[in-house]
C-alpha cells in the first residue's frame, strides 16, 4: 500500500519537531528514515502508526486519509526498539495476541502462529516467556508478532540496535528477505547508515525535523543534496575543504583544484565547500594538475585498507588506500583530487551546486 | 470501518480514569484539611452546634497561653530527638552488620521488617505487660540478675514513662532505618572500596571516607522524614501512657486529641493541628532543600 | 592465607552471629513473651520465676476469645453473670476489622491504579502535580483530619457504621497508594501498550490485558501497605464508632483494660490473634514488600 505524507508538521509545545514533511512511499518498497537522534524520524514513524497526534498535514494510506484512525484500524504492524513483548504472556500468546484481540477463531490463530514461528525458526520457543529468551530470540518474536497479521504496512523502529554487531549483520539480510516475502510497504527507522544503505529501496535522510534528501541509497551516496547528507552518509566520513572559487577552479589547501561543472545559478557563490570521500582520493608520487602537496601525519590500518591522514596548508584530509600501498608517516606526498569525484556546496546554505545531468 | 476521533476519545479515557481519584481526594483529603484549618478559627462544641461562632485567633491565643501546650511541645521535642538519635545509631550499626554475604543474612533481614507490621495497639499491650512493675518480666529479670533492687515503675513515673515510649518507638522504627541504609549500602560501588584499599586506607578510614559520605544523603532524608512523623505521632504515646502519668508524656497530637475528645473544644484541637501542620511544612521545606541540595551536588 | 588470619576470621564471624542473635532476641522477645503468656493457664502467668516455655500448655485463652465464653469468672467455680465482657465481642470485632481493611484497601487500590495509569499515559493539565500533592497529603498526620472527617460522617449520617471507617481509611491510605502506583506505573514501558494498540486492542483491553498484569507487583505492594495501615489503626476506630458491636479489633481490645481486673492471658492471646493475619500476609508477600520499601512507601 502506498503511504503519502503531506505537509506533516509536529509541535511539542513550542518546539517544532517536524517541519512540513512531504514524502511518498511507493507500495511494497522498503523505505528507511535515516538521521541522527533527535531528527524526528521516530516521531514521524509513530505518527504513521497513529501513536502520536498530527499537528498539521495529512497521512494517506492508498487513497484513505488515516489522520483520525486509531492504530488498530490502520492494519499496520510495528516492531519496537525494545521489542515490547508482553512479559506475562508466553511466546505463543505474544504472537497470537493481535489475532485473538481481533476475534480470530483460535484454530486459525494457532495455525498462523505455527506458520510464522516456523519461518522465523522460533517454533521450539513457543511456550517460553520473553524473560527466558536471548536478545536475538526476542527480536524474532517481535518480528513474528508483526508478521502474523499480514499487515499492509510494516513499521520498524531501530529493531536491530539492541543486538550485538555480528547478529545485526545476519538480521539485516533476513529483514530484507522478510520484506520481500511479506509484500507490504516497510518503513524502517534507523540512525545507522549501513543498515539504511544495505536494506532499503529508498532512503529519506532527515535532520532537525526536515527531510534533507529522499532517494535510492545509490543516489544519496553519490549525489548528496547538501553538506549534511554528504557528511552523514559514508564511512569514513567525507572530507570537507573550504575553498575560494574562481570560475571552475578553487583555491584550497595551498593549491588549485578543478571543479566539476556547476549549476547555472551557482555563479554567485564565491566561497564554497569541497567535499570528497576518502575512497575517491589517490596518493601519487609526483606533482601535477589537481594535485596538492602534503605531509602524512598518521596511518591507521583497517585490515584490507588503511587510512592515511595527510596535512595540507590549513587543512587535513583522510585518504583511503589499499593496505599494501607503500606510504610512510612523516613523508611528503601528492594527493590527486579527481574533479569528477568532487562534491561542491555553497558555503552558506550547504546546498550542492554541482550540475547534474539526468539520473 | 468506522472512523473515530480516537485521540480525542482516548483523552476522555484518561480523564475518566483520573476522575475517581480527583473526587475522592477532594472529599477526603482536601476538604478535611481545609475544614481543619477553618475550625481553628471557630469555637466549636459538637454537643452544642448552635453555639458555633467565629472567634478569630482566640483558639491560638488560648493554646499559646496554656502551659500544657508548651509542656507538650517540649516533651514532644525531647521524645522526638531521643527517638531519632537511637533509631539512627542503632539503624546504621545494624545495617553495617547486616551488609555482608554471610549464611542466614536473608533470614535476619526479613525478620527486621517484622516490628513494622505489628499493630501499635499490640506493641502497647505487650509493653504494658512486660514492663508491668510487679509482675512484668523485665523487672523480674533485672532484679533476679541483681542490676536493680527495687522494681522500676516504668509507666507510672514521668521519666520512666518517657523512656518506655521512646523504647517502643525505637523498637518499632529502627528496622525502617536499617532497610533504607541497607538499600543504599548495596548500591555503593565496590570499586570504591577497592580503590580505597589500594590507596592504603584501613577499615576505619574506609568507613569514614567511603561509607559515611555515601550514606549522608539517605541519612538526611531518613532523619528528616522520621523527625516529622515522630513529632506528630499519636498512637505510640496515647496507647501506652495516655499521655501520663499526669501529663508528663503529652505531645501535641495527644494534646490536640484531648482538647477535642475530652474537653470537646474542637476549635482548640484544630488550632493545635494547624500549629502541627506549620511545623510539618517547615520540616518539608527543610527536606526539599536538602533533597535539592543533593541534586546540585551530583 | 595463613592460619592466624583464618582464625581471626572465624572469631570475627562468630562474634557477628552473636551480635545478630542478641539483636534478633531483642526484636523477637516481646512477641515471643506475648505468645508464651497467651498459652499459659491463669496460675502460671503470675508464677515466679516466670517461665518462657509454659509448663502447662493451654489454649483456653484462645478458646475464650473465639467462642466468646466468659472464661475467667467461670473458672472460679460457680458460673456467675458478670455482665458483658470484651471477650464476647472478639470474633465480631475481628470480622469488622477484616471488612473495613479489605473494603478500604479495595477502594484505595482501584482508585489509585486507575489514576496512576491516567497520570502516566495521558497528557493534561496538572498531571505532574498530582503525585506530589499526594505525597504532601501522605505526610499530614491523621490526628489533623480525624475530627473534620468525623463531622462529615455525622452530616452523612454514617457515624457508628463500618462505612465511616472504610472511607476514613481510604483517606489515610489513598495518598501513598497513589504515590506508589504512580512510581510503579512510570516504570512500565509504554511501548508494550503501544504494541497492543497496534495489535488491535482497545484502551480498555490494553488496561485489562497488558497493564494490570504488569502492574501486579506494585498493586500487591500497595495493598499490603494499605492493609497494614487500616488493620493497625486505632484513632479513627476510636473517634468514629460508638457501639460496642461495630468496634474494630484495635479499639475493642483496649476495652479489656476497663474493669477491675486485667486478664493478661486473654489480652496476649488477643494480641497474637491480631498480629497473625498481618504476619501471614507479610511472610507470603515479603519480596513485594521490600520492593514497596524501595518505592518509598513507608509511613511510620
Amino acid at each position: 500500500m502506498e503511504v503519502r505524507l503531506e505537509g506533516i508538521t509536529k509541535n511539542f509545545g513550542s518546539v517544532q519537531i517536524l517541519k512540513e514533511v512531504n514524502l511518498v512511499f511507493p507500495s511494497r518498497k522498503f523505505v528507511t528514515l535515516l538521521g541522527p537522534s533527535g531528527c524526528g524520524k521516530t516521531t514521524l514513524l509513530r505518527m504513521i502508526a497513529g501513536l502520536e497526534e498530527i499537528t498539521a498535514g495529512q497521512i494517506v494510506f492508498g487513497d484513505r486519509v488515516v489522520n483520525r484512525l486509531a492504530p488498530k484500524d490502520r492494519n499496520i504492524a510495528m516492531v519496537f526498539q525494545s521489542y515490547a513483548l508482553y512479559p506475562q504472556m508466553s511466546v505463543r500468546k505474544n504472537l497470537g495476541y493481535g489475532l485473538r484481540v481481533r476475534g480470530t477463531v483460535s484454530a486459525d490463530v494457532d495455525a498462523a502462529v505455527e506458520r510464522v514461528a516456523k519461518i522465523l525458526e522460533i517454533d521450539h520457543l513457543l511456550d517460553r516467556k520473553p524473560g527466558q529468551l536471548s536478545g536475538g530470540q526476542r527480536q524474532r518474536v517481535a518480528l513474528g508478532r508483526a508478521m502474523v497479521r499480514k499487515p499492509d504496512i510494516f513499521l520498524m523502529d531501530e529493531p536491530l540496535s539492541n543486538l550485538d554487531a555480528k547478529l545485526r549483520v545476519t538480521m539485516r539480510s533476513e529483514l530484507r528477505r522478510f520484506h520481500l516475502d511479506l509484500n507490504a510497504t516497510t518503513v524502517y527507522v534507523t540512525h545507522d547508515q549501513l543498515e539504511a544503505m544495505t536494506m532499503s529501496d529508498l532512503v529519506a535522510v532527515m535532520h532537525q525535523g526536515v527531510v534533507q534528501q529522499f532517494g535510492t541509497p545509490a543516489e544519496v551516496y553519490s549525489r548528496p543534496a547538501n553538506r549534511f547528507v554528504a557528511g552523514f552518509i559514508g564511512s569514513p566520513p567525507m572530507n570537507f575543504l573550504t575553498a575560494a572559487r574562481r570560475g571552475n577552479e578553487a583555491e584550497a589547501g595551498g593549491g588549485v583544484l578543478s571543479l566539476p561543472p556547476l549549476s547555472d545559478d551557482a555563479t554567485k557563490a564565491e566561497t564554497v565547500v569541497i567535499g570528497v570521500r576518502p575512497q575517491d582520493l589517490e596518493i601519487v608520487p609526483v606533482s601535477g594538475n589537481d594535485r596538492l602537496k602534503g605531509k602524512v601525519s598518521l596511518i591507521e590500518l583497517l585490515g584490507s585498507e588503511k587510512l592515511v591522514e595527510v596535512d595540507f596548508v590549513g587543512v587535513r584530509v583522510l585518504v583511503q588506500v589499499r593496505a599494501d600501498f607503500p606510504v610512510k608517516e612523516q613523508s611528503e606526498v601528492f594527493v590527486h583530487f579527481n574533479p569528477d569525484r568532487l562534491h561542491v556546496f555553497e558555503a552558506e546554505s550547504g546546498q550542492s551546486i554541482v550540475k547534474r545531468a539526468t539520473l | 470501518m468506522h472512523i473515530l476521533r480516537h485521540l480525542q476519545s482516548d483523552r476522555a479515557v484518561g480523564l475518566l480514569f483520573i476522575a475517581p481519584f480527583v473526587i475522592t481526594a477532594l472529599f477526603f483529603m482536601v476538604y478535611p484539611i481545609a475544614e481543619a484549618i477553618r475550625m481553628a478559627f471557630y469555637s466549636y462544641n459538637p454537643l452544642r452546634p448552635d453555639l458555633t461562632a467565629f472567634v478569630g485567633l482566640a483558639n491560638f491565643e488560648y493554646i499559646f497561653e496554656d502551659p500544657l501546650f508548651w509542656a507538650s511541645f517540649w516533651q514532644a521535642t525531647v521524645w522526638t530527638l531521643l527517638s531519632i538519635l537511637f533509631q539512627t545509631v542503632f539503624g546504621v550499626g545494624l545495617a553495617l552488620l547486616l551488609h555482608r554475604a554471610l549464611f542466614g543474612m536473608a533470614f535476619f533481614r526479613g525478620l527486621l521488617l517484622f516490628p513494622y507490621i505489628v499493630p501499635t495497639v499490640v506493641i502497647a499491650l505487650i509493653w504494658r505487660w512486660i514492663f508491668n512493675p510487679e509482675i512484668g518480666v523485665v523487672n523480674y529479670s533485672l532484679i533476679a540478675s541483681g542490676i536493680i533492687k527495687e522494681p522500676i515503675y516504668w509507666l507510672s513515673t514521668p521519666a520512666m514513662a518517657m523512656a518506655s515510649t521512646i523504647m517502643l518507638n525505637v523498637w518499632k522504627y529502627t528496622p525502617f532505618v536499617v532497610i533504607c541504609v541497607l538499600a543504599r549500602l548495596q548500591s555503593v560501588p565496590l570499586e570504591l572500596y577497592d580503590a580505597a584499599k589500594v590507596d592504603g586506607a584501613g577499615t576505619m578510614r574506609r568507613f569514614f571516607d567511603v561509607t559515611l559520605p555515601q550514606l549522608k544523603e539517605v541519612l538526611i532524608v531518613v532523619i528528616v522524614f522520621r523527625t516529622i512523623w515522630t513529632f506528630n505521632k499519636f498512637e505510640e504515646i496515647y496507647l501506652l501512657t495516655k499521655g501520663g502519668p499526669g501529663t508528663s508524656t503529652f505531645n501535641l497530637a495527644v494534646y490536640s486529641f484531648e482538647q477535642s475528645m475530652a474537653s470537646l473544644r474542637l476549635g482548640v484541637g484544630a488550632a493545635t493541628g494547624v500549629v502541627m501542620m506549620i511545623i510539618l511544612l517547615i520540616g518539608s521545606i527543610v527536606y526539599l532543600r536538602v533533597a535539592g541540595f543533593g541534586e546540585n551536588e551530583k | 592465607m595463613n592460619s592466624a588470619s583464618t582464625l581471626w576470621k572465624t572469631v570475627k564471624n562468630a562474634m557477628l552471629y552473636l551480635i545478630l542473635c542478641v539483636v534478633t532476641f531483642l526484636i523477637c522477645f516481646p512477641l515471643i513473651w506475648a505468645l508464651s503468656t497467651s498459652l499459659k493457664p491463669k496460675s502460671e502467668i503470675f508464677a515466679t520465676p516466670p517461665t518462657l516455655i509454659p509448663h502447662n500448655l493451654t489454649l483456653e485463652n484462645y478458646e475464650a476469645l473465639l467462642t466468646g465464653r466468659q472464661q475467667y469468672y467461670q473458672a472460679q467455680g460457680a458460673p456467675q453473670n458478670t455482665g458483658t465482657t470484651p471477650a464476647q465481642f472478639f470474633t465480631r470485632w475481628f470480622i469488622n476489622s477484616v471488612i473495613v481493611t479489605l473494603g478500604s484497601t479495595l477502594i484505595s487500590i482501584a482508585v489509585s491504579t486507575l489514576a496512576a495509569y491516567s497520570l502516566t499515559r495521558f497528557r493534561y493539565w496538572g498531571r505532574s502535580a498530582v503525585p506530589y500533592f499526594s505525597l504532601l497529603g501522605y505526610m499530614v498526620p491523621s490526628i489533623i483530619f480525624v475530627f473534620p472527617l468525623f463531622l462529615m460522617m455525622v452530616r452523612l449520617d454514617l457515624t457508628d457504621s463500618l462505612w465511616s471507617l472504610i472511607l476514613g481509611y481510604v483517606c489515610i491510605t489513598l495518598p501513598f497508594c497513589m504515590w506508589l502506583m504512580w512510581a510503579f506505573m512510570r516504570s512500565i514501558p509504554i511501548e508494550i501498550e503501544e504494541a497492543a494498540l497496534i495489535d488491535g486492542a482497545s484502551r480498555y483491553q490494553v488496561f485489562r490485558q497488558i497493564v494490570l498484569p504488569s502492574a501486579l507487583p506494585g498493586i500487591i505492594a500497595a495493598s499490603i501497605f494499605a492493609m497494614i495501615v487500616s488493620w493497625n489503626d486505632y484513632l479513627f476506630g476510636r473517634v468514629f464508632i460508638n457501639s460496642i458491636d461495630n468496634l474494630t479489633l484495635t479499639v475493642g481490645v483496649m476495652l479489656f483494660f476497663e474493669g477491675t481486673h486485667v486478664d493478661w492471658g486473654l489480652l496476649m492471646a488477643a494480641s497474637v490473634l491480631m498480629t497473625v493475619p498481618m504476619a501471614i500476609l507479610f511472610m507470603a508477600l515479603q519480596r513485594h514488600l521490600v520492593a514497596g520499601f524501595g518505592a518509598g512507601a513507608v509511613k511510620g
